[in-house]
Parts: structure tokens; C-alpha cells; sequence
């Protein structure tokens, strides 16, 4: 078979790989770098140097890691499919009683060298478990039933109460829009979407009062009026406000911010990356972010519309899905549409954890790039 | 097959039709972000930078005063002063070079290399970190910056907190003194200290001495300022609405931990004074026969308070290419020969090992041939005969000669280690050395060589390899004088937060008795003790002792004195006047005593580096600390001695100098 007047076989390395996925990734993780130089390098900042260069190190890890992908065929990785979720789940059983407790939440498994937050891996899992199972669900026709649902719920609710359990809302929340996108995407009934739509407004109070943390709520609230505390919860969600605006339409120049520099912003090497971004580089710089955001959504979409089985499509939207909501969330809480929720933003965020887990998510999809001439 | 099934590429396509709602919702949701950042950054970009720079809180660090050290009655020994220090914050900056060239000149500073400072600090560190231009400005300097302060937008005085060291030179190595934290030092600090302690930029620490030992228990905590600061810097009044509702409340800093010290101030000013009258380098440790350090002084000495100001380079380069070495402290960090104050030991491993007991008397002829080498005495016609008391009393070379033949090094070695000698005392202070007493295994293991028989009789006087810490020669001579009792020396008593409580508190500890038997087998008998403690009183109070002509009045005082010579001589400078030998190739002086002579409560060890002699280099500055710590704690029996005999301190001075009348090596 060929394609384009090209025969397989003539087809080398460089040719199969997808060469836009790695320039808009690079792109994304050079800007991500000059900006954490900023960020860690304040005149108050302490540990500056360890945190830039451990991020270095992340990154080299992390495109190893995305090469090993693009080489590995994805469907070997469907054997092991059943295997590394339930590894990862016993992860998450063990961080809930056993693990590392930091800012009021258990997430971290200490390995030394490393602390393993085993709930980031798992959004990759879960995308591999639910994108193994979908393949034998029909697109065509009415959509799913709730008896086919019901399996792929079970598979996403066990790690979804295991990681609000930590309690980590941040991540709970993403396993469920990562699960819901693969689902809504395979195509499930109106009926059951309507009736699940109704049935999570009703759900919403409950949550709201049982299942929630006072600082959780707090976060709500402050979200629909920031002003009601200025200096308490309300101080993160203005202060990235002043940021973002102040920076105008060049911004402010390299460690010239001086709501990051002078530590008015919180998590400034990790949440609120952005509002760094945004202040020292402006509206001109924000939307260039924002930009590469969009071509790389665009060149995946695309990668999994060419995929050579539904597998390698499934897997795509799935980690599409997964970079997508981060950076919805993420910015939109930076620049004030969203509540506070402690989302890092992909590429650009300081973390080993999210780091790897992104760069093995992008090895994935190119892999399936590297394999869509292969029919 | 499954496999097969799943990479089915008709099936693939079924998905299609499904990617249309994902491009939707994601340019949808890149157009209202972008909508919302233009609304942010463009729309209401100029308000919002209004808010971020007029309506900015700076935060400034209060340093936290350092806690204070005070001797034994609470009296300071290092303590604060208020001050004034000059900042600039480079980011308010509006005109470099006249700035340089105005505020230059004030403080004393080219104005070419103030402009380099800055840029250079801007560079490294950003433009929002505060540089410090000059601590401990001058009134004249005070008054001057702020007629122009308000010119040069970023400039700022602020109040400052500077360390004072009353005693200034005198002991000035045990205190130590502070200075700004280098970036190498911030670096090793926060590694060692990691989670408790983190230091940065700017920060005061300890250097050296206690300042930089008891450094985690005095720092005390930073607190912050916030003030609402203007676009350049000063503090304003705001007429827009203030975004943070109201002030934020400054941090207030903690006071550091005040320590306590065994030092007795006024003896310690006593030994300083007496150190200075007589012209001493040297070291001196005074002890309190349970451990408790009274004085700690080396001489020459630098005085603290020149680092909390900018040191010149000309003062620094002078102290520290001092052929005497006034930064190290000698009493720990350096080891000496001994000398004849080796004698008393050798003495009780003589008695203990039964080669002589206190009624046996030996021919002490002036030379001692053994080999093919003659051993000399420092009297060319040697004592006669003596007995051990004369022996000691006399500091009789061959006598001792003859003690070192008949016991060996590893004899000499397992009694004499029991006293603390080669090993740490165990201070509470960083650096100390350990010292060195010699054994046969020992030579093996590190030379490689033999013992050689000849080498007994230099260690027996307390030459060849044996050295010992000033420290380490007072707490033995406190184990004779308490008949076997070794302790451990400490200084630091108690450390008390800013309320008073008690944090920390140390206690006298004995470390063992060794007139008991010792884990390797040897002790020393109380009753040996008693004949070397007689002995040592002779020498201090005996008609014919080397150290006779200093007393204090109504106390008796035991002990030894000793001279170590700095380097070997050929024959014909052995009986050359030391005074008429250049400075630094004169003998070491040593006087080592305690009192009262039966039963001791103060321990002092002088080291009289260059002084030629033991007795009259050392012996005076072990009279006056003892002599001080009587006046103090016992008035009324150097009162009453001093009624009934005038001339009870023993002033005369003999005349050592003659020549012929020392050989290297004894008194």
C-alpha cells in the first residue's frame, strides 16, 4: 500500500516521525524553561539553582522517556495494559495510607532520588484501560448503552475515590474529565447523557456538603467574590489577576515581574506559571503560549484521525484530552475565570512527576504518529 | 486474532465523524481566553499595572538581634549596639552615575567602583535585591545620606544591629566574631542545616570561635516588614484604594538565645592584663578543677569589633601575615612540646611501675652518656643526688633520663594516656587538635621505623614526639591535683531564650578516676599522687623550686614549669643566651599550676611562646589568674597574708640570662 506515491519500505526514520509534535513540545518546554529561570530566581527565592536545574533534568528524563514511546509499537503496550493499572491502583491504595504527607495532602511516595506521585501516572493509565476496553464499543448507531458503561464507570471510579481520598481534588477531577472526554468521544447515549448531566446537578449540593474540604469550598467561594478577603483566600486569585494585567501588551521583560519577583504570587514555579509568563511578557507572549497550545491540540487531533487502529486514536484523544483540560483549567484559573484548584500547567509547570507523565503521554501519541503509514 | 482486530484500519475511521465537537470546544476555548487576556492586559493593563507598582507592599527583613554571651555572674562579654546601615534597591534606580558620584564620596568609596557594585549585584541577583552599601555609618555619614536621600529614589537608612565586643583583643579567638555569609558558606550551611535552618543573602553569621559554634542556638528568627512603598521606593500614603484592604502586619523578629559561659570576666581580664604587662604571645587556659573553663585567651591577639565594619585590606593583611598568628587559638588548635611539664607524669609512672619510690635517690651528673651520645642537664655540673622531690623540684634532666630508660615508651605511654594526653579534652569548640603521645606501635604504623632506645630520654623530658594542647596540659595537671580525677572542660553553662527559660544547661562531669583500673589495665595510686602533688608544691614553694619567686599571697600553689625549644641546636649555641637569640628562635615558656596545692580549685596552664623560660616567662601570669581568681572568690585570705607579710607575693626576679645558666631544653 502506499500513500502519497511513497512505498513503505522507503519511508525512513526521520520521514515516519512526526517532526510538528516535537517542535511545538520543544517550543512549549524552552519557553517553559526560561520562564522557570525567572520564577525560581527572585531575590528572596531559596533553593533557586536546585529547582531550575532539577527541571533540566526532568526534561532530559522526559524526552528519553517520549523516544522509548515513539519506538515502542502501542499495541505491546496493550498487553500490559491490565497490568500497570492495577500496579498503579495498589500505587494509590498505598499513598492513602502510607504516604508522604505534604500540604495537608498524602501524594507522594518517596523513592529518594524521586518522590512518585502515583496519581499522575495513573490519568496515563487510565487512558490506556479505557482506551483498551472502548475499541470493542460501536461508534456507529445510538451510541452506548448503561450496560456498557458500566464498566468503564467502575474502572474510572476506583481511582477516583482513592485520589480524592488523599485528598487531592485537583487530580480527582482531571481523572474524571479524562474519562469522560474518552467516553463522550466513543459516544454514549443522549438519553444517558441527559439523564447524567441532571443527575450530577442534583449530585452537586451533596458534594458540596459532605464530600468537600472547608478550603475547597473556601476556594469556591472566593472565586465568586475574590474581594470578600483580599488578604486571605482571595489574595492568590487577585494577586495572578494584577500579574496577568499589569504585564500589558509587551510585558514587563525577563525578571523584570514584579509581582513574581517580589513574591506577591504564590507557587510561582509551578500553578501559577502562567501569571509569570503573562507579567513579564505580556499579551504578546500569552497568546503565543496560548497559540502553540492550539497547534499542538490540532496536530493530535490530527495524528489520531490518521491513526492505523482505533486503539492508537483512542490513545491520542485520551492524552489530548489529558493536556488539554490541564491547560484549561490551569490558565483559566490564572487569568480569573476559573476557581483556585492546584493544576499545573503541561510543558511549563516546575515537577518531576507531571513532567515525565506529560512526556510519556506525547511519546505515546507519537508513537502512533510514527505508525500511521503502516496499514 | 485479537491483535489483529484492534489495528484494523477500516475500523479506525468509524471515529471520523466524532473529532468535530473537540476543534470546536477548542477554539472556543482559545477564543475566550484570549478575549480575556485582552481584557486583562489591554483593557484594563494600565490599572492593573497601577495597582502592581503604586500599590506595591515591600517586604524588608528585620534581622533578629543575635543573643548575647555573658560570663558566669551575666556579665557581657559580646553584646549589641544599635546602629545605622546605608541600602539602595537597585529597581528605583534612576540615574546610575550621578548617584555614584554623589553618594560615593559619603561613604568613603570611588564612585567608578560603587556603579560596579551595583551593576554587578543587579546582574547576579536581580534588580529587586537590596544592596548594602556601608554597616555602622558614622552620625556625620547618617546626617549627610539623608539631606540626599530623597534625590536618589531607591537609597535608604535603616536602623542596623552591630555586634560589640567589650573585651575587644582579649579572647578574642574564643569568641569569635560575625560577618556577612559568603555564597559558598550559604550554600554548605543550608546543605548542613537543611530543614531547621535556612540562610541567604545578606545574612550575619558567626565566623569563627563561639559565634560560630553556638551559631544555631543564638541567630535567633528574621521577622518582615511590610511597608506600602511607591513606585521609587518610599514609603507612601496611598490615594488609590488599597488593594489589600488594610496594612499587613509586620512580623516581628525573635530575639536569639542568650548563652551563658563558665568564663569568669573578671579573671579573664586579670589574665589579660598580666598577658599585656608582661609583653606575652602565648595562650592561657584558667580551669576550674570540675571542668568549668574560667579565662581563654591567646595573645596576639585582633580586635572583633573591625569586622562588623568594612575591614580595611591594610589592617587584614597585617594580621593575618603575622608570623604569631593572632587568629588562631592556640589553646586547642595548637600543640607544643611539653617540655619539662612532661616531668610530673613520668614521675607517677616511675612510682606506679615501682622504678623508684619516693625514699630512692639517683646520681644526677650533668651529661648522661647513653649510646654514644651525650644527654645533657641544664646545670653543667649536674644536682648531685636526688630524690624524686628534689628531682621535680629541681627539674633535673638526668634524672628523668634515667626514668625513661628504665620504664620505655609503651610504659610512659599507657600511664600518661590515662591523664588525657594524645587524645581530644573534648570541648564544646570546633578545630581542637588532638596532640600526640607517642608509643612504639604508634612509630611502626606512621613511620615505619623502630623505636630507638635514645628516644626514651627525650620523651621523658617531654621532647621528640610528645606535644600537648595548652587545654589538654591544664586538665591533666587538675588530674594530679585532684588525685586522678579526669574531667571534661566545658565552657558553654547554659543557653536561656529571650524569657528567660532554660533551653540547654551543662553540668561538671567527671570523665573517669583513673585510680582505678582502666580498660587497658593501668591505674595510678592515690598514694603516688600524694608524692608527685608534694613534689609540685616544692616546686612552687621550695627553697630551691624553679617557680618559687611567684606567690600568691596566703595560697599555696603546686605545679611545674617547663621550656620547649623552638628548634634544634649544634653544641656550641646550647649554652648561648636565649634572650640574645632573635625572637622567633627562643625557647617556649610553659607554667603549669593549680591551687590551693592540697587540694585544688583552680587549674591554669600558660604557654609563653618565645619567652625562653618557664618561670619567669609563664610562672607571673599563673600567679596573677590565680591570684584574680582569689581576690574574688576568697578576699579575706590574701587580705590577712598580705597584713602579716608585705612582700608575701614574692617579687624578686632571678637572673636566668646568664649564660651557661640554661641548656635548650629545662629550667
Amino acid at each position: 500500500m502506499s500513500i502519497g506515491g511513497l512505498n513503505v519500505s522507503e519511508r525512513n526514520f526521520l520521514s515516519r516521525i512526526d517532526l510538528r509534535l516535537i517542535a511545538l513540545v520543544f517550543t512549549l518546554n524552552v519557553i517553559g524553561l526560561i520562564n522557570l529561570f525567572s520564577a525560581t530566581h527572585g531575590p528572596h527565592s531559596r533553593e533557586v539553582e536546585t529547582l531550575f536545574i532539577q527541571q533540566i533534568v526532568w526534561l532530559t528524563a522526559g524526552w528519553t522517556i517520549f523516544f522509548v514511546m515513539t519506538f515502542i509499537d502501542y499495541l505491546w503496550i496493550n498487553r500490559l495494559v491490565w497490568f500497570i493499572y492495577i500496579v498503579n491502583v495498589f500505587a494509590l491504595v498505598y499513598v492513602d495510607f502510607f504516604g508522604k504527607v505534604v500540604l495537608g495532602g498524602q501524594r507522594w511516595i518517596d523513592l529518594h532520588f524521586f518522590r512518585y506521585q502515583p496519581s499522575e501516572t495513573m490519568k496515563l493509565c487510565l487512558i490506556l484501560v479505557l482506551s483498551k476496553i472502548l475499541i470493542t464499543r460501536n461508534p456507529e448507531g445510538p451510541g452506548m448503552s448503561m450496560r456498557d458503561l458500566l464498566f468503564p464507570f467502575v474502572l474510572l471510579f476506583v481511582p477516583f475515590i482513592l485520589t480524592m481520598k488523599q485528598p487531592d481534588l485537583g487530580t480527582a477531577m482531571m481523572l474524571m474529565l479524562i474519562g469522560g472526554t474518552l467516553l463522550f468521544f466513543v459516544k454514549i447515549r443522549k438519553s444517558i447523557l441527559v439523564t447524567l448531566v441532571v443527575l450530577g446537578a442534583v449530585a452537586l449540593p451533596v458534594i458540596w456538603k459532605y464530600a468537600l474540604k472547608d478550603y475547597q469550598r473556601h476556594r469556591v467561594y472566593t472565586f465568586i467574590s475574590p474581594d470578600s478577603d483580599p488578604q486571605g483566600k482571595g489574595y492568590n486569585s487577585i494577586q495572578s489577576r494584577i500579574a496577568v494585567g499589569s504585564g500589558q501588551f509587551f510585558g514587563k521583560g525577563f525578571r523584570q515581574g514584579t509581582q513574581s519577583q517580589l513574591e506577591f504570587l504564590p507557587e510561582r514555579h509551578t500553578d501559577f506559571i502562567y501569571s509569570v509568563l503573562s507579567e513579564e511578557w505580556g499579551f504578546v507572549g500569552s497568546i503565543a503560549v496560548l497559540t502553540t497550545f492550539v497547534f499542538l491540540f490540532l496536530v493530535c487531533f490530527e495524528i489520531a484521525s490518521r491513526a492505523r487502529d482505533k486503539f492508537g486514536a483512542l490513545i491520542v484523544v485520551g492524552v489530548s484530552s489529558y493536556l488539554f483540560w490541564h491547560m484549561f483549567i490551569n490558565i483559566g484559573m490564572v487569568i480569573g475565570l476559573l476557581p483556585i484548584v492546584g493544576v499545573p500547567l503541561p510543558l511549563l509547570s516546575y515537577g518531576g512527576s507531571g513532567m515525565l507523565t506529560t512526556m510519556a503521554g506525547m511519546g505515546l501519541i507519537s508513537s502512533v504518529a510514527y505508525r500511521r503509514y503502516l496499514f | 486474532m485479537r491483535t489483529q482486530y484492534i489495528s484494523n484500519p477500516e475500523e479506525a475511521r468509524d471515529f471520523l465523524n466524532r473529532y468535530r465537537p473537540f476543534y470546536i470546544f477548542v477554539t472556543v476555548t482559545a477564543a475566550v481566553f484570549c478575549l480575556r487576556l485582552m481584557w486583562l492586559q489591554i483593557i484594563n493593563g494600565r490599572e492593573l499595572r497601577q495597582y502592581s507598582e503604586k500599590n506595591r507592599v515591600k517586604q524588608t527583613k528585620i534581622m533578629a538581634p543575635r543573643g548575647l554571651i555573658v560570663d558566669r555572674d551575666g556579665k557581657a562579654l559580646v553584646e549589641n549596639l544599635p546602629g545605622f546601615e546605608a541600602i539602595i534597591s537597585p529597581q528605583y534606580i534612576e540615574d546610575l552615575k550621578t548617584l555614584s558620584e554623589n553618594v560615593a564620596p559619603i561613604i568613603g568609596l570611588e564612585p567608578a567602583k560603587l556603579t560596579e557594585k551595583i551593576i554587578r549585584s543587579k546582574k547576579l541577583n536581580g534588580p529587586f535585591s537590596m544592596i548594602r552599601l556601608k554597616d555602622n555609618l558614622t552620625r556625620e555619614e547618617v546626617f549627610r545620606l539623608k539631606r540626599i536621600r530623597l534625590d536618589y529614589p531607591g537609597l535608604e537608612i535603616r536602623e542596623s544591629i552591630i555586634r560589640y565586643y567589650p573585651l575587644r583583643e582579649d579572647g578574642a579567638q574564643l569568641f569569635g566574631y560575625v560577618g556577612e555569609i559568603s555564597k559558598k558558606e550559604i550554600e554548605k550551611l543550608n546543605k548542613k542545616n537543611a530543614p531547621d535552618l535556612s540562610f541567604e543573602q545578606g545574612d550575619i553569621i558567626g565566623k569563627s570561635g563561639l559565634e560560630e559554634h553556638l551559631e544555631k542556638k543564638i541567630r535567633g528568627e528574621d521577622g518582615v516588614s511590610f511597608v506600602q512603598v511607591d513606585a521609587h521606593g518610599r514609603q507612601t500614603v496611598t490615594e488609590i484604594p488599597n488593594i489589600y484592604g488594610e496594612q499587613i502586619k509586620d512580623i516581628e523578629p525573635i530575639h536569639g538565645n542568650s548563652a551563658m559561659l563558665t568564663i569568669d570576666r573578671d579573671v579573664q581580664l586579670a589574665a589579660y592584663e598580666s598577658m599585656v604587662k608582661m609583653n606575652r604571645i602565648g595562650a592561657v587556659v584558667a580551669m576550674k578543677s570540675n571542668g568549668e573553663i574560667l579565662a581563654w585567651l591567646n595573645s596576639p591577639s585582633f580586635d572583633p569589633n573591625i569586622f562588623t565594619t568594612d575591614v580595611s585590606t591594610k589592617v587584614m593583611g597585617k594580621l593575618s601575615t603575622d608570623p604569631f598568628k593572632p587568629f588562631r587559638n592556640k589553646v586547642i588548635q595548637d600543640h607544643f612540646w611539653p617540655g619539662s611539664t612532661f616531668k610530673p607524669f613520668v614521675a607517677l609512672s616511675a612510682l606506679q611501675e615501682k622504678v623508684i619510690t619516693d625514699k630512692t635517690i639517683v646520681s644526677t651528673p650533668g651529661q648522661l652518656w647513653f649510646g654514644n651520645r651525650a644527654f645533657h642537664d641544664h646545670n653543667k655540673n649536674g644536682f648531685g643526688s636526688l630524690d624524686i622531690y628534689g628531682a621535680l623540684e629541681k627539674s633535673s634532666n638526668v634524672f628523668f633520663y634515667k626514668m625513661g630508660i628504665a620504664l620505655g615508651v609503651d610504659k610512659m605511654y599507657n600511664y600518661i594516656s590515662l591523664m588525657g594526653l594524645g587524645q581530644r579534652t573534648g570541648i564544646e569548640m570546633d578545630r581542637e587538635a588532638p596532640g600526640r603521645l607517642p608509643s612504639s606501635e604508634w612509630k611502626k604504623a606512621r613511620l615505619g621505623e623502630e623505636w630507638q632506645p635514645g628516644e626514651n630520654l627525650t620523651m621523658a623530658i617531654g621532647q621528640g614526639y610528645v606535644t600537648a594542647t595548652p587545654l589538654q596540659m591544664a586538665v591533666a595537671y587538675n588530674t594530679i591535683g585532684t588525685e586522678g580525677k579526669v574531667v571534661k572542660p566545658f565552657i558553654v553553662k547554659k543557653v536561656t531564650d529571650h524569657e528567660g527559660k532554660i533551653l540547654f544547661e551543662r553540668f561538671p562531669a567527671e570523665v573517669r578516676d583513673i585510680t582505678l583500673p582502666q580498660p587497658n589495665g593501668f591505674k595510678i595510686d592515690r598514694a603516688n599522687f600524694k608524692i608527685v602533688k608534694e613534689a609540685m608544691r616544692r616546686v612552687a614553694n621550695g627553697s630551691s623550686g624553679t617557680a618559687r619567686h611567684w606567690k600568691v599571697p596566703g595560697v599555696e600553689m603546686a605545679g611545674k614549669t617547663g621550656t620547649a625549644q623552638v628548634m634544634s641546636f649544634s653544641a656550641d649555641q646550647i649554652y648561648q643566651s636565649c634572650a640574645a637569640r632573635p625572637i622567633q628562635m627562643r625557647h617556649h615558656g610553659w607554667f603549669v599550676a593549680w591551687a590551693p596545692a592540697d587540694k585544688p580549685e583552680i587549674t591554669v596552664a600558660v604557654l609563653a611562646q618565645h619567652s625562653c623560660h618557664g618561670n619567669t616567662g609563664a610562672a607571673p601570669i599563673v600567679r596573677d589568674i590565680i591570684e584574680a581568681y582569689y581576690k574574688k572568690y576568697h578576699p579575706e585570705i590574701i587580705k590577712e597574708a598580705l597584713k602579716k607579710n608585705p612582700n608575701a607575693r614574692g617579687a624578686a626576679t632571678p637572673d636566668n640570662n646568664k649564660p651557661g645558666g640554661s641548656v635548650g631544653g629545662d629550667d
